[in-house]
Formats: C-alpha cells, sequence, structure tokens
C-alpha cells in the first residue's frame, strides 16, 4: 500500500511537471488575447517530432536539436497567430473552429508522416534511481527537475521583467494597456512564442519519459482544460496549482483502476469544479 | 424589439411572391421524383446526406443563432444511435451488469428513434445546465472534452456497446426493407425538421437566442433569462441530433465508434461554416454538398493529392475549413441571398 502511495507521489509529480507546462502556456495566451487556442496540443507534439526529426534523420547534436526545436515551435505559433488567429480574433466562434480544423490538420499529417505508433524523443540521461525504495529513470527524474526549473523562469519573466509586467497588465485590461501606449499586438506576438515553445517544452519532456504520439494534438487538450478550469481560465499561477492536482488525480486513477479511465477522472473533476467553485482556484470572477 | 417587428411584417407582405418559396418547392419536387432517374447506390447516399444535413442545421440552432460554441454535437449523436441501438437489440445486455435490460419488449423502430432524441435532449440539458450558468469559454471547453470521453465508454463496455468494430441492428430493423423508402423517410425526417426548427426560429424563442448571440449583457437586461433560454437552445438542438443519429443507426443497419467520433463532428462544422452560421438553410445546403462531396470523390482526389503531399480526404477538408472560416466566415449562403436580391431588384 505504501509503495503504491509512493509510486503515485513520484510519477504523479513528473507527470503534473509536465502538464503544467502545457497548461500554463495555453493560460497565457489566453488570459492575455482572450483567445482559446485548441490548436495548443499542436505545440506539444511538434516540440518531440521536430526535436525527433533533427535528431534522428538529421543527426543534430542532443542538447540543440532539444532548444532548435522549442524555438522553431516558437515561430510557429507565431506565423500560426499571424495566419489564422489574428484576422479573426474578434470572432470568438470562428477562433475556436480553426484552431480545432488546424490540430486535426497536423494530427492527421503527422500520423501520415510517422504512423499512429509512439516514437520515443532519445535523451540523453539513461539509468534508474531508486528515491524512497521506488525505482525510478533518471529520464523522469530529469523531466521533473527541467519542467521546475523552466517554471519558476516563468514566474519570474512575468513577475519581474518589465516585458512579463506588460504581458501580465494587458491580461488584466487590454483596452487600458493599449491606453497608456502599450502595443498590444507585440505582446501577443510574444505570448504566443512563450505559450507555443512552453507546450513544445513539455512535449519535448512527455517525448523522452512516454512516447510521442500524434494523437496528442487533440487529446492533450482534455488534460490541459482540466487543468486550466481547475486553475481558473487565465491564471498562470493556478493552471501550475492545478497541474499538480490534475496530475495527481489522473496517476492515482490509472495505477488504481487503469489507463482507460483516466479521461472520466478528468471529466469527473471539470464537472465537479464547474458545479462547485466555476472560476476555479485563483479564477477571477468577470 | 420594433426593428423585429418591421421586418416581421416585410416578411408577412412578401410571403406571397417570394422567389425562395418556389425554390424550395422545386427543390422538393426534384428530391421526391430523385429515386425514378437516379441510380440506387447514389439513392442511398443522398438520402444519408439528409439525415446528415439534420446534424448540421441541428448545430446550428446552438451555435449559429444562440452564439454558443458546442464541440460535442457527435456525443449527442452517439447517445441517440447506441440509445435505439440497443433497445433493438436487448440481447447485448445479456450477461453484463445490466442483463435485466436484456429483457425489455421489442418496441417500434421509430418509438426508440424518438426515445433516443429524448435521451440525447436529456443529456444535453443536464450538461446545459452545469455549463451555459458560466462564460462561453467554459461550454466550448466542456463540450470538446466530451466526446473524447464518451468515446471510452466503448471500450471500456465493449461486451455491451461493440467497442471498436460495433455491431449490426440487423436488416429487420432498418427504417423500411428498401432502399427507395428509407430515402423516404430520411427526406421526410429532413422536412420535418427543418419545419419545427424554421418556426421555432421564427417564433419570439428564435428572437430571444439571437438577442443573446449579439449581446449578452444587452438580452439580459431587456429581461430575457439568458441562461434558461441558452439551455432551451442546447436542448433543441441535442434533441435533432439524437433523433438524426439514431436514424442513421436504422438507415444503414450498423453502429460504432465514427457516430461519436472527431471527424464527423468536423464534417458538421464545415457544412454549417461553409453554409453560413445561424441562417438554417445555408446548412442545409452546405451539408448537401459537403457531406457528398465526403463519400463520392473526395477519396479519389486526395489519394492524387496524397501522392506527392502527406494529405488524406479528412486532412484537406481541415484545410477547406480553416480557409473558408478566415476567408468568408459568413458562409454562401449570405452571397446567395445578395445574388437573390439583386436579381429581385432588378426583376422587380
Amino acid at each position: 500500500m505504501i509503495d503504491v502511495l509512493l509510486r503515485v507521489l513520484i510519477y504523479g509529480a513528473v507527470v503534473s511537471g509536465i502538464w503544467a507546462l502545457a497548461a500554463s502556456g495555453f493560460s497565457l495566451i489566453f488570459g492575455v488575447a482572450r483567445i482559446l487556442n485548441f490548436s495548443h496540443g499542436v505545440f506539444f507534439v511538434l516540440g518531440a517530432y521536430i526535436s525527433i526529426v533533427l535528431i534522428k534523420n538529421l543527426g543534430v547534436n542532443l542538447f540543440v536539436s532539444y532548444v532548435l526545436a522549442v524555438l522553431l515551435v516558437g515561430l510557429i505559433g507565431i506565423v500560426a497567430y499571424k495566419l489564422m488567429m489574428s484576422p479573426i480574433r474578434e470572432h470568438e466562434v470562428m477562433v475556436i473552429i480553426v484552431t480545432l480544423a488546424f490540430a486535426l490538420l497536423v494530427e492527421q499529417i503527422l500520423l501520415i508522416i510517422f504512423g499512429e505508433h509512439g516514437i520515443s524523443v532519445p535523451s540523453f540521461v539513461r539509468g534508474v534511481v531508486e528515491i524512497a525504495g521506488v525505482p525510478v529513470t533518471m529520464k523522469r527524474v530529469m523531466a521533473f527537475l527541467s519542467a521546475i526549473v523552466v517554471i519558476i523562469l516563468l514566474e519570474y519573466f512575468i513577475n519581474r521583467t518589465r516585458t512579463g509586467k506588460m504581458i501580465s497588465a494587458a491580461s488584466q485590461d487590454p483596452e487600458a494597456a493599449m491606453i497608456v501606449g502599450m502595443n498590444v499586438e507585440r505582446l501577443f506576438v510574444i505570448t504566443m512564442f512563450i505559450s507555443a515553445s512552453l507546450a513544445a517544452f513539455g512535449g519535448l519532456l512527455y517525448g523522452q519519459v512516454f512516447a510521442a504520439n500524434p494523437i496528442f494534438a487533440v487529446k492533450s487538450l482534455i488534460f490541459a482544460f482540466a487543468i486550466v478550469i481547475l486553475g481558473g481560465l487565465g491564471s498562470v499561477r493556478g493552471s501550475i496549482v492545478a497541474s499538480f492536482i490534475v496530475g495527481y488525480i489522473l496517476t492515482a486513477t490509472i495505477t488504481t483502476f487503469g489507463a482507460r479511465w483516466g479521461e472520466f477522472a478528468v471529466l469527473i473533476t471539470i464537472i465537479a469544479i464547474l458545479i462547485f467553485r466555476p472560476t476555479g482556484l485563483f479564477g477571477v470572477e468577470e | 424589439m420594433r426593428v423585429n417587428t418591421t421586418k416581421m411584417r416585410n416578411l408577412q407582405t412578401r410571403d406571397a411572391k417570394d422567389p425562395r418559396i418556389f425554390v424550395a418547392i422545386i427543390i422538393l419536387i426534384l428530391a421526391f421524383v430523385a429515386p425514378f432517374f437516379v441510380p440506387g447506390a447514389f439513392i442511398y447516399l443522398i438520402g444519408l446526406t439528409y439525415l446528415f444535413i439534420i446534424l448540421a442545421i441541428s448545430w446550428d440552432v446552438i451555435v449559429g443563432y444562440t452564439g454558443q460554441v458546442n464541440l460535442g454535437h457527435t456525443v449527442f449523436v452517439g447517445i441517440g444511435a447506441y440509445t435505439t441501438a440497443l433497445l433493438q437489440v436487448p440481447s447485448r445486455f445479456e450477461g453484463s451488469f445490466l442483463s435485466f435490460m436484456a429483457g425489455i419488449p421489442p418496441l417500434p423502430i421509430f418509438l426508440t428513434i424518438l426515445i433516443g432524441g429524448l435521451m440525447a435532449a436529456f443529456v444535453g440539458f443536464v450538461i446545459g445546465v452545469i455549463t451555459l450558468r458560466l462564460k462561453g469559454y467554459y461550454f466550448a471547453l466542456v463540450t470538446a472534452v466530451l466526446p473524447l470521453v464518451f468515446i471510452q465508454f466503448l471500450y471500456v463496455w465493449s461486451d455491451i456497446l461493440g467497442g471498436e468494430e460495433g455491431f449490426s441492428v440487423g436488416l429487420e430493423k432498418a427504417l423500411a426493407p428498401d432502399p427507395t423508402g428509407r430515402y423516404y423517410i430520411a427526406l421526410f425526417l429532413l422536412v420535418i425538421s427543418i419545419a419545427i426548427l424554421y418556426i421555432i426560429l421564427r417564433s419570439s424563442i428564435g428572437y430571444k437566442f439571437r438577442a443573446i448571440r449579439d449581446d449578452e449583457v444587452l438580452a439580459e437586461s431587456v429581461g430575457i433569462d439568458i441562461v434558461r433560454y441558452k439551455v432551451l437552445s442546447f436542448v433543441i438542438s441535442s434533441f435533432f441530433a439524437g433523433l438524426a443519429g439514431a436514424a442513421i443507426i436504422h438507415y444503414r443497419i450498423t453502429i460504432g465508434p465514427d457516430v461519436f467520433d472527431i471527424p464527423l463532428m468536423l464534417l458538421i462544422i464545415l457544412a454549417t461554416v461553409i453554409g453560413g452560421l445561424g441562417t438554417l438553410f445555408g446548412p442545409v445546403l452546405g451539408g448537401f454538398l459537403i457531406f457528398l462531396a465526403k463519400n463520392w470523390w473526395l477519396k479519389g482526389v486526395a489519394e492524387h493529392i496524397g501522392e506527392f503531399l502527406p494529405l488524406n480526404d479528412e486532412a484537406i477538408l481541415y484545410i477547406i475549413l480553416i480557409i473558408v472560416a478566415i476567408r468568408a466566415p459568413h458562409g454562401i449562403w449570405s452571397y446567395l441571398k445578395k445574388l437573390i436580391e439583386m436579381v429581385r431588384v432588378k426583376s422587380g
């Protein structure tokens, strides 16, 4: 019993850290630009697949490929924003439809190119360590640590740097931000870059610990949605805290009942939050 | 409100020599005589298209008319479909925790199709009550998750629900014994659905839906109970989705996860967006074109393109949807309307 609990505690932390990266980016762009980006999962899978191509097909060094993949996905995020979201930003219904269609499009293309079986992203660490009697692969330890580092950097960026504070201000009141002379459009582009890069990094780690699979272009949205609803739409800090709650619920359900029940647990979590605390843990009443 | 009443008066005076009614009658006659000169295989496909159109117009009620983005329409299609399939083949419950259901007496097909619609409406009501009192974003997020979760039911309870392969309800449970009969029943269901939705959307209820879509705050301030009307719209939309989903099962005799799946959802969205959101007749046209294209010649075209680009028929539909939504968000119906107006101005 104790070892099951420990396993859930340790494995859950790794999964939660990865989802925190994906969900905080989703929350960030919603908070700043009010864009519900249903193609956020695309950035998640592309992070993994681009680094796989760079490493396996082009023979690029591991570290360089990771960095390149994250930056490239960030740029893809900007292009996607400029072409698909910016022109119809006022039309919320269309933004959702277009981004969802884009996610499905990328999923199909990846399925055609890479097939439906998962591919692992090569990792530079190997071996197993024992933490409190539970064997944990080094990949997981690395993934958790790097996720935490990036989350701390993100917090620092938003709360301490000038651009971060501007993003934070624009998310509270875009019109007021415009009135005081901020270039809101530029902030949106920067935010999109960060949001996509965070997702790509999450996907990269996920692809190392588990495997990259095209279906995550859409499926990862379930977890991202549950997290942002629990954390409160638009609250980055809320998403990070909620990631750990949802991550633990997910890991506990899968260890006790099996993988098939993961989605049910997440849906029940969402419904329960919406009934009892619709604004989430850190959400602001609008 | 004054704008609305003048608009209604205009409609009434225009009705007598409205070219649209003329066009509608011609289309109806064409649809009615089609089985006499169109080959049987196409008649089967066109009949299925009619049922698909019901999915598109019912989606238009909640999204186009009420402005709430429902990405889980296929959940209600699936609920209607599996409800009628299980009621018609209760032996599937045998040996499960629901084995008491295996003893239910055989019911007429049209009754179980109706029950399918009512089940979908009920689930829509429950989900609507929870999510529609919140900001629109929550509704979009929750409905997007629903199909992904509901499709898991099929695998978890695959003994009853048939899992990946689905199951057959048997030829004796078809809408009609011959394809032509099924075609006419599908046509009948479509005409009835359009008529009912037209009446609802032209009534004061329909105007309240549109008021909520155009400005929620304003709608609430003039005394419209917005949550109540959003839920009502969602329930109506879900009912017709469940009804059409159930009818589709008895049309093609088999049931499988495809009635729940995301590609069907995107096909519904594409048909409605191309036709024009919030126009009712636009999605009828869009649904007709898209469903026929998808099942008739798109696969052939996609195979040609697939030789030099990593694309298949689904991917091509997604590309079309993205381009249409960005370039022509009002759909073809608005262009047709302008065209009709121009012709009328010139001739009148």
